[in-house]
């Protein structure tokens, strides 16, 4: 594709629009094909040189270690970098439209900037901020401008009046019955969820995507037998699927993100196939038809991107049942305890809820929050890349 | 195709689709160690005897030694004979633990139910009538309030309130109470309040926006011109063509609710119903239980979205059967 849109018509260098082969990568492409091959060498190097407990940057002389997981992390950054953000940035107009549209809805502005804090915190953070320390000293220290009794905090890290312990800055939101810093468990617990978040939508995105788009474009029995198919996805109790998994085979985070995100593209897949099945109707289709384009150009050229701008709303509206999930699982504790999620901290202050009521409160209102601000983004998102689904909606 | 054979037909679709379900439970189960038979390879190699004779022993005792295709055939014929095996931790039939349990889900999700598909959609035109206003706003909150907090969180939180700070409801569930009285009442009032708040929200929305769209059609204006009275255009004209769409998402959703929240609701408030019994089956290993829990919650989501789809079919005529 051009990257810079002439204004008129005469200065369209036809060169530039012709490039219409399959090999001929755009801007998005490469960058993406750039940065994503040093990402896939380093995580062969380290599968393949380095022992299973050696850091994976030593050789920089880093501490940090990435594991499997933190790599699909990383790939799907860049897909969203390369092909999310960088087209916005090369369509600056429609991008002043969709925010112009989207700025009238107040709530999800706040939305977005609670989201943008939590993917920064969870980017960032646990580089900046070491990771929580066990410090038996400093248990149940509260949050800063509230006070205790006395006697609930080991020793008071702030000052004590009146037999009451305040709050300090240096725990903000105070520490858990181990002297942990409720502050950095969050920002920890902000890379989870940022990781679950990202990588299920890509592989919901990617299944769902395809095999609807597929099932659209091949009718007959093969669509309807794909459409059975996924009439058996959606009946399948994911829930409990993934118990079962936990159950016979132990399962951590990523075991968690693959179980949800192949059960959970039903929904996606039968949305994309009726938008495909009415966009190939639509006149611009067949004009491009009968020009000479083969399906596969149709299909990638015009059907998924005029797909994929509806498809973000859905796949924002599953991301809090994601994160949802994945609290409920750690909140009863039978996951793996070893990730620093927000519902392992509200599994762990449980039991000290009435005395010190922060450490279930702070993780549990920021879950509230973010689950809240996605809701609101798919709303906005809906009525800013969806005018006619807002007219019928009212 | 007549209704007779659409019914006929979605009631085979359930069928495979149930069976398609247990299949793969068998073969998540068949592909990995036995728990049962590695506790006794364990206990063997602690006593000093042979584990792997001992391993053998109980793959014998399980029948766990034939082939596949006929414990597969074992297995089918079981789980649809309902004969779900014997619960090693609370030593009674799996079935038997089931019902028992059951007793006390339903105690709180009948009323849970019946709330959420009266006062959803009761709300939800109400606030489509009074749209913008600021009911509408408040309503329109308590939605999202309801639909974006986690229900774990929120029942921690008001137990917290009233039962360890104000003390006004109990702890601790009681089992000991009759179903139908105050106590029993004042204990399932919180956990069906949370259970509620997070059901009712996507309801309220759907039946708002839906109904909206009926509130200026033809045959609304014509009522009103009639001098028929607003709750009587309301209930007759809005509610009913508002149940037909709600209808399909409906039993879907509060399907996927009552798996996942009533195992947490549960866990969170003591009630020993479905959801504990699945949670303690899991801790105790009992693989039978799990086994039998996880079905016994596929099947009830597979017969209710049959249900679903006929009522449906029944409710509105304009849908014609081919097409589904």
């Amino acid at each position: 594709m051009a990257t810079e849109k002439p204004e008129r018509f005469d200065q369209v260098d036809w060169n530039d629009l012709s490039r219409s082969g399959r090999f001929d990568l755009s801007v998005n492409a490469l960058g993406m094909l750039a940065t994503a091959i040093p990402l896939v060498l380093l995580g062969l190097y380290e599968w393949q040189f380095l022992g299973r407990r050696t850091a994976t940057f030593e050789f920089v002389g880093l501490e940090r270690n990435l594991e499997t997981i933190d790599y699909f992390f990383v790939f799907t950054l860049l897909l969203f970098v390369w092909f999310l953000v960088l087209p916005l940035l090369q369509n600056p107009r429609m991008t002043r439209y969709y925010w112009e549209e989207f700025k009238r809805n107040r709530p999800a502005v706040v939305s977005l900037v609670w989201l943008g804090i939590v993917f920064v915190g969870g980017l960032l953070g646990p580089l900046l901020v070491s990771a929580p320390q066990q410090d038996l000293l400093v248990a149940y220290q509260p949050p800063v401008f509230t006070s205790v009794v006395d006697t609930t905090p080991a020793t008071c890290v702030g000052e004590v009046i009146e037999g009451r312990c305040h709050g300090t800055w240096q725990h903000p939101f105070g520490t858990t019955q181990g002297g942990k810093d409720v502050f950095t468990m969050i920002i920890y617990g902000m890379t989870v969820t940022m990781q679950i978040a990202f990588i299920t939508t890509t592989i919901v995105a990617a299944i769902g995507i395809s095999f609807g788009t597929l099932s659209a474009y091949a009718g007959g029995w093969v669509d309807e037998v794909m459409m059975r198919f996924v009439d058996i996805i959606l009946s399948f109790p994911t829930f409990l699927m993934f118990l079962l998994i936990l159950y016979i085979y132990g399962a951590g985070l990523g075991m968690f993100i693959v179980v949800f995100s192949i059960l959970g593209w039903g929904g996606t897949a039968r949305y994309v196939r009726s938008k495909s099945l009415s966009i190939s109707e639509e006149e611009f289709i067949q004009a491009s038809r009968i020009s000479g384009a083969s399906t596969y150009r149709v299909i990638r050229g015009h059907v998924v991107p005029n797909v994929a701008s509806s498809i973000i709303t859905q796949l924002t509206l599953l991301i809090p049942g994601f994160l949802l999930a994945e609290a409920q699982l750690a909140f009863l504790g039978i996951g793996d305890s070893s990730v620093p999620s927000w519902g392992q901290l509200i599994s762990a202050g449980r039991s000290d809820l009435s005395f010190a009521p922060w450490i279930v409160l702070a993780p549990g209102i920021v879950l509230f929050l973010t689950i809240l601000a996605f809701n609101f983004l798919g709303d906005a998102l809906l009525d800013a890349l969806n005018p006619e689904a807002e007219a019928e909606n009212g | 195709m007549g209704f007779g054979r659409y019914v006929t037909a979605r009631v085979l679709w359930a069928a495979v689709v149930s069976l398609i379900i247990v299949t793969v439970t068998f073969l998540l189960l068949a592909a990995a160690p036995n728990p049962a038979v590695q506790r006794a390879a364990t206990q063997a190699a602690l006593q000093g005897g042979d584990p792997a004779a001992a391993a053998e022993r109980v793959r014998e005792l399980r029948g766990l030694n034939q082939p596949l295709h006929v414990r597969y055939l074992d297995y089918i014929q079981s789980v649809y004979t309902l004969d779900w095996g014997w619960s090693q931790s609370r030593s009674q039939p799996v079935m038997e633990a089931v019902t028992q349990a059951l007793y006390y889900t339903v105690q709180y999700s009948v009323p849970w139910t019946i709330l959420t598909i009266i006062l959803g959609p009761l709300v939800g035109v109400y606030s489509a009538a009074n749209m913008y206003s600021w009911k509408d706003h408040a309503a329109t909150a308590f939605a999202f309030f309801g639909y974006a907090i986690p229900n774990f969180f929120f029942g921690i939180i008001l137990l917290l309130v009233f039962g360890v700070w104000l003390e006004v409801i109990p702890i601790v569930y009681d089992t000991g109470v009759p179903v139908f009285s105050v106590e029993n009442a004042i204990q399932l009032a919180v956990p069906v309040f949370v259970l509620v708040t997070g059901s009712i929200g996507a309801v309220m929305r759907v039946s708002r926006n839906e109904s909206a769209e009926f509130q200026n059609a033809d045959f609304m204006k014509t009522a009103k011109a009639k001098g028929v009275s607003p709750l009587r255009a309301y209930a007759y004209h809005v509610m009913r063509p508002t149940l037909v769409p709600l209808s399909t998402t409906l039993v879907g959703q509060l399907l996927a609710l009552f798996i996942g929240s009533s195992l947490l609701v549960e866990v969170v408030f003591g009630i020993p119903g479905l959801g504990r019994l699945t949670y303690e089956a899991l801790l105790a290993q009992d693989t039978n239980l799990v086994l039998g829990t996880t079905l016994f919650f596929t099947f009830v989501a597979v017969i209710g979205n049959l249900l679903e789809d006929i009522v449906f079919t029944v409710l509105d005529p304009r849908i014609s059967y081919d097409d589904r």
